[in-house]
């Protein structure tokens, strides 16, 4: 009571707003605000709340120093009028006074206007400049490359290169953006017409998005609607662009822990063959203001938060994807609220795109297929697909169920077409069930893996593991029935007009170390139908000898097999990368050894080998192997 | 077999001589200790030679199998079987046979596949064992593979025309219900249709007319046998009046048989099969469990504490297990009958102790499991600590010495930590300041002792892998060790007396950084006493440097390289606060180090030269 009368005494006639705020534990808190306040900022308590902007709010009620040197004036919006804000110390109180200075505010918000009026023109000379400017920079990623594959590069220049390369690589996105922009606005781009494959380009979106969701922490999940068709005619660089676009919008605005998500779904437009493409993604991330929500499409438009402030970008993400999805007479719109997340949906029509799926249910029709998945979700999607074409589906959720229906199916008198496989199964250890699976089934019997990760980076793990093929998931139906197609006698005929040979490595040259005659006659025969040139030794000392006499580069791989008279593989291994030569440290050693103790693998790494091959050789391991490490094998 | 096959088996049946402590039981400590170190020495020697003999002959062969000549073949098939009586070498039998089965594949050999098939099958069966109740997934699928591929070759039975493959079809038929002996209803049903379909064949006088000279009779047999084995889920609970019927049915015509044998042999009816027989008769109403009970009992009274045979094992180890899970269907029987089991279980470690060391098959280390999952604990009872306690001293002293010394100086480091950082031991025991903790010195002491005495004893499962192993481990087997943290762990919940230091058993080997170690699945988060896992994790390993005792191919460090290696890990594998708490425990841990072997070796000799060691 006391202190209500020492406030009132003081401030109730400054005849100024006056709010008092108090120390606490953590910061300051309102105790009392006078009568003009009142009269201005409502009841006691909504000046903080409603009329003064959440940071400088943030400011007064934090425990440190308000305001800091050159941090003043703070300007707020109360009713019509604009006010400037000056907190001081008073008997260890916090006391904010304003003073109404809405004739000063409108002036500076003019020049303000008049500022970004000029920045419009210089950001349109910078479109046009851009074009111009990306050909140098083409030049100075392209020799910076060139500069980092030289070698015995002073260390100091390499880290200026790297450095040189990634702001070059960050500046050329920009100025993309940039371009893009003033293609948009001048009518200069213009649409591809072809065939979109909607899986390979959600594959594609999901390679580039979810290592960025991972970075940051999110939970990104994607959910597929209804997909009436699964290829469209349409701009598929441009579509991935629009997708990307949203995509890492939401990444780049939801804090670590948040979700995004995206849903995708093709229905039926009422017309033959036409459909609209819907995309929504949502995240719970940082949201916008109302008042940006007006201004998202608008080119070099960035809300200017405390949040937002350390995410780079032109600002120009967004009208790109607008003036697309609307070149591609679509319409995009968003919602959003702040601090709770945003949502954009567009919605796109399309030409359906012929399918093969009639040609693949002919072939397929009347197979039967195991599954192993444990995704029950995912189990009931492929049977659903599967009965389209006609192929009849069996289903295990474990290692053990799975043998159980291989061997079920053995005593009866049917038989697997094929196994569809998930990349990951409760209690599975993949790498051992798959090649038990192969040896069982034959080398003829197709094992497809089912995975929403990148294929490149698991490839040479899985192929060796006794996987043929590979479906990318989220599933299309069109990319199932293309993936079990290829396994029937159909598809090997039409392999088999076109003359495809499945490996070849013709102009890379290997060493194989083997002591045995007989293996080594093998591998040549083997490894020579991949048109690889194979020069061999009889032990590790012929190894190293022969490695040391040849120029650098001469050979792309060495095979060594580790148990051998004179000098074993691991010696011969470890001398090879102590020769002093260009390319003794890189070259590839794969070991070839089926059984050893737990020491000796950890051996063969330490003594400088790449990789183990088991023998007895797998031909298929063992270009899966070489395809790995020479890199441009193809098939 | 070649002369390094040879030589290779005699090796290890020496190990598994020089494993065995009772011929020096009869030295005081002192002495005992230093007889040890000389076999310990002899032991590390037989198994550097037999490493290097497979090194030089074996594994060059199964690398390079596709080459080997008709002759290696016979030798290799002839080893491989020869490794496994008594489960000699099981995991180097399997290594043999899978490559056996790679040359098969290689030369279309389809009859010696179908055999090799079937004997590799039959190694993942004993490696199952071992760990069938801890993960019955990790061997079963690949067993069932193995076994469902040889079977398969049903459909080709008339192009086959050695009649012993044919046997080797029927066989593995039959054994696909091997998978199938523990879990759901589910495996019950599936156990009994393979069962079905096996015997279906068996008893179709075509298959019998086309090979007559298969002992079909014997087949039939062991296949109502295998499912007289049903039992397990009847007594689950988990059964279906369908699986009651073929158990019971079963029951009766292998009782038959045995009857029949019994009059034409002379010899005395099978108690496992007079117990299975009883059983079945109670599961189907026509004996009361109190009868049932009474059979067992006195069947019990008749066995033969020499037998080390499976029947022997049978009545001196399973049958008193048996009866403890028939007690516990009835809380009445249960109080009644608990000087009784009092006494199977006085007897049951007697009997422990004095099994050869060549008969610590996997299926009487099986039974010794069960024994444990399925001990009931009286209040005023045994209590199952000492029981474990005893069985750690009597299969393994060795064994009991390094959990003396881990137990010793976890105790040690709790102390210290209680001095200079007791806020470390917040939330043990319900501390909730350090007050509380310094108030709990002795209580928190003794939980940290006992953790260590502990913490290891998922280990017995693994006796024939640590004390007698023969040469280096293979990778198969360094997994399957893993699993000891959690059959340890299973073991030690299961009563009032040692629940409270499965934590210890099941996080020892996990890293303090959650970044390494096993189980994959441990969450120190989930473990109120995790402090007290992290002081035995490091009191555990700080000993074992200090030892060969467990591992005969380690030289052990001194105090100064063991403190080294301690502090290497520290941050990772251990917390940095207990690890930097231990150096400065240098000068303590040299006292103890003095005479704390010997005083360990000098507890275990006084258990095992009691007579009843029990208390």
């Amino acid at each position: 009571m006391e202190m209500q009368e020492k406030f009132t005494s003081a401030w109730e006639a400054a005849g100024l707003p006056v709010v008092v705020l108090a120390r606490t534990e953590d910061g300051f808190a309102p105790v009392y605000q006078n009568q003009t306040a009142d009269a201005l900022c409502g009841e006691f308590g909504r000046f903080l709340t409603d009329c003064i902007p959440e940071d400088i709010r943030t400011r007064l009620l934090g425990g440190g120093p308000c305001p800091v040197e050159g941090e003043l004036p703070f300007f707020c919006r109360i009713q019509s009028g604009a006010y400037s804000l000056v907190p001081f110390i008073w008997e260890g109180f916090r006391v904010c006074m304003l003073h109404e200075v809405t004739g000063y505010y409108n002036e500076n918000q003019r020049i303000l206007n008049e500022a970004v009026m000029a920045n419009k023109a210089k950001t349109s000379f910078l479109s046009e400049m851009s074009h111009d400017i990306r050909t140098p920079m083409g030049a100075i990623i392209g020799m910076t490359d060139i500069a980092l594959m030289q070698e015995n590069i002073p260390a100091r220049v390499k880290e200026c290169l790297n450095k040189i390369k990634v702001a070059s690589g960050h500046m050329m996105s920009l100025l993309n953006e940039v371009l893009d922009m003033s293609r948009i606005e001048s009518g200069r781009i213009l649409l591809q017409e072809e065939d979109v494959d909607l899986a390979d380009l959600l594959h594609e979106i999901l390679t580039v998005i979810r290592p960025q969701a991972d970075a940051g922490e999110l939970h990104f999940s994607l959910k597929l609607g209804q997909m009436a068709e699964e290829r469209l005619r349409g701009d598929s660089v441009r579509l991935k662009q629009i997708c990307i676009n949203l995509l890492s919008n939401a990444v780049k605005f939801t804090p670590a822990g948040g979700n995004v998500e995206m849903t995708m779904e093709v229905v039926p437009a009422g017309e033959p063959n036409r459909v609209f493409l819907k995309i929504k993604v949502q995240d719970n991330g940082i949201g916008m203001s109302q008042e940006f929500l007006q201004r998202i499409f608008v080119a070099f438009e960035r809300e200017e938060k405390s949040t937002t402030s350390k995410i780079q970008g032109t600002g120009l993400g967004m009208a790109i994807t607008k003036n697309l999805v609307e070149l591609m007479g679509g319409t995009i719109s968003v919602e959003s609220r702040l601090r709770e997340g945003s949502c954009f949906s567009i919605e796109i029509p399309f030409t359906a795109s012929p399918d093969q799926e009639e040609r693949h249910r002919q072939a397929l029709s009347g197979r039967r297929v195991l599954l192993f998945s444990d995704r029950k979700e995912q189990t009931e999607q492929i049977r659903g697909m599967l009965e389209r074409l006609g192929v009849s589906m069996d289903a295990a959720a474990s290692a053990d169920e799975a043998v159980d229906r291989i061997n079920e199916m053995a005593f009866s008198d049917g038989e697997y077409f094929a196994l569809l496989t998930a990349e990951k199964v409760k209690g599975a250890e993949m790498l051992l069930f798959l090649p038990q699976v192969r040896q069982r089934m034959g080398t003829d019997f197709p094992i497809l893996l089912l995975s929403d990760s990148d294929w490149s980076q698991m490839e040479y793990v899985y192929t060796r593991a006794g996987v043929d093929a590979f479906i990318p998931l989220p599933l299309f139906r069109t990319r199932l029935s293309a993936g079990l197609y290829a396994f029937t006698e159909e598809a090997r005929q039409e392999r088999s007009e076109a003359g495809g040979q499945r490996w070849n490595f013709r102009g890379k040259r290997i060493l194989l170390a083997e002591d045995n005659e007989i293996n080594r006659e093998i591998a040549l025969e083997l490894l020579g139908m991949a048109n690889l040139q194979i020069e061999t030794v009889e032990n590790g000392r012929e190894a190293v000898d022969r490695f040391a006499e040849t120029s650098p580069d001469y050979y792309d791989m060495i095979l060594m097999d580790i148990q051998m008279p004179v000098m074993n593989g691991l010696e011969a291994t470890r001398a090879i990368r102590a020769l002093d030569c260009s390319d003794a440290r890189d070259i590839p050693i794969v070991a070839m050894t089926a059984n050893a103790f737990v020491e000796d693998v950890k051996n063969s790494l330490d003594a400088g080998m790449n990789a183990h091959i088991a023998k007895p050789l797998d031909m298929n391991q063992v270009y899966s192997t070489l395809d790995y490490f020479l890199g441009r094998g193809s098939r | 077999m070649k002369e390094y096959q040879l030589s290779y088996i005699e090796n290890l049946k020496q190990v598994i001589l020089l494993s065995d402590t009772a011929s020096d039981l009869g030295l005081d400590a002192e002495h005992f200790l230093r007889a040890r170190q000389e076999k310990r020495g002899r032991i590390r020697v037989l198994v550097e030679e037999n490493t290097v003999l497979l090194r030089k002959h074996l594994f060059p062969l199964l690398d390079d199998i596709t080459t080997a000549s008709a002759e290696d073949i016979a030798a290799l098939e002839e080893f491989a079987n020869a490794l496994m009586p008594n489960n000699q070498d099981v995991p180097l039998a399997y290594a043999i046979h899978n490559a056996l089965i790679v040359y098969a594949r290689h030369y279309r050999l389809r009859d010696m596949l179908i055999r090799e098939l079937y004997n590799t099958a039959m190694t993942l069966f004993h490696l199952n064992s071992l760990i069938e109740v801890t993960d019955p997934h990790r061997y079963r699928w690949k067993m069932q593979m193995l076994f469902g591929e040889a079977a398969a070759y049903i459909k080709n039975y008339d192009e086959i025309e050695d009649p012993e493959i044919r046997g080797y079809i029927h066989r593995s038929m039959g054994n696909l219900a091997l998978g199938y002996n523990t879990g759901t209803l589910e495996n019950g049903e599936k156990k009994m249709q393979i069962l079905r379909r096996s015997l279906q064949i068996l008893t179709d006088p075509v298959y019998q007319q086309k090979t007559p000279s298969l002992p079909w009779e014997t087949y039939i047999y062991k296949s109502h046998q295998e499912r007289t084995t049903g039992l397990s889920f009847l007594r689950t609970g988990m059964a279906s009046p369908q699986i009651t019927r073929e158990v019971m049915e079963s029951a009766e015509y292998v009782w038959e048989k045995q009857q029949e044998m019994s009059r034409r042999t002379g010899r005395p009816l099978s108690t496992r099969w007079r117990v299975t027989y009883n059983t079945a008769q109670y599961h189907c109403g026509i004996l009361t469990l109190r009868q049932l009970l009474m059979i067992m009992e006195e069947l019990y009274m008749q066995r033969d504490v020499s037998d080390f045979t499976d029947e022997g094992n049978y009545t001196n180890l399973f049958l008193p297990t048996m009866y403890a899970e028939y007690l516990s269907k009835d809380s009445r029987y249960k109080a009644a009958k608990k000087e009784v089991l009092g006494h199977m279980y006085r007897m049951m470690l007697r009997y422990v102790r004095s099994v050869p060391p060549e008969k610590m098959t996997f299926y009487f280390v099986r039974n010794l499991m069960n024994t444990f999952l399925n001990f009931i604990e009286y209040p005023d009872g045994i209590q199952q600590r000492d029981f474990l306690l005893q069985l750690a001293v009597c299969r393994n002293p060795e064994t009991f010495v390094y959990l003396q010394m881990t137990a010793s100086v976890s105790r040690m480091i709790l102390n210290r930590i209680i001095d200079r950082k007791p806020e470390l031991l917040i939330g043990v025991l319900g501390c909730g300041n350090t007050d509380d903790v310094l108030a709990s010195r002795e209580k928190l002491a003794q939980l940290a002792y006992d953790s260590g005495m502990f913490h290891n004893i998922g280990q017995l499962n693994f006796t024939r892998m640590t004390t007698m192993a023969g040469r280096n481990w293979l990778k198969e087997e360094q997994e399957l060790f893993h699993y000891h943290v959690q059959i340890g762990a299973n073991i030690l919940k299961r009563c009032e007396s040692t629940k409270r230091f499965a934590s210890a058993a099941e996080g020892h080997h996990f890293y303090y950084n959650t970044l390494g170690g096993y189980p994959d699945d441990y969450d120190p988060k989930e473990h109120e006493n995790q402090a007290i896992v992290d002081i035995v994790s490091l009191a555990a390993y700080f000993t074992r440097l200090l030892d060969d005792t467990i591992d005969y191919t380690r030289t052990p460090l001194t105090l100064d390289e063991a403190l080294r290696k301690v502090a290497e890990k520290s941050g990772t594998r251990f917390s940095p606060a207990i690890a930097g708490l231990l150096q400065e425990m240098k000068d303590e841990l040299g006292e103890y180090l003095k005479d704390g072997r010997l005083k360990a070796y000098e507890t275990a000799l006084y258990y095992l030269k009691r007579e009843d060691p029990l208390p």
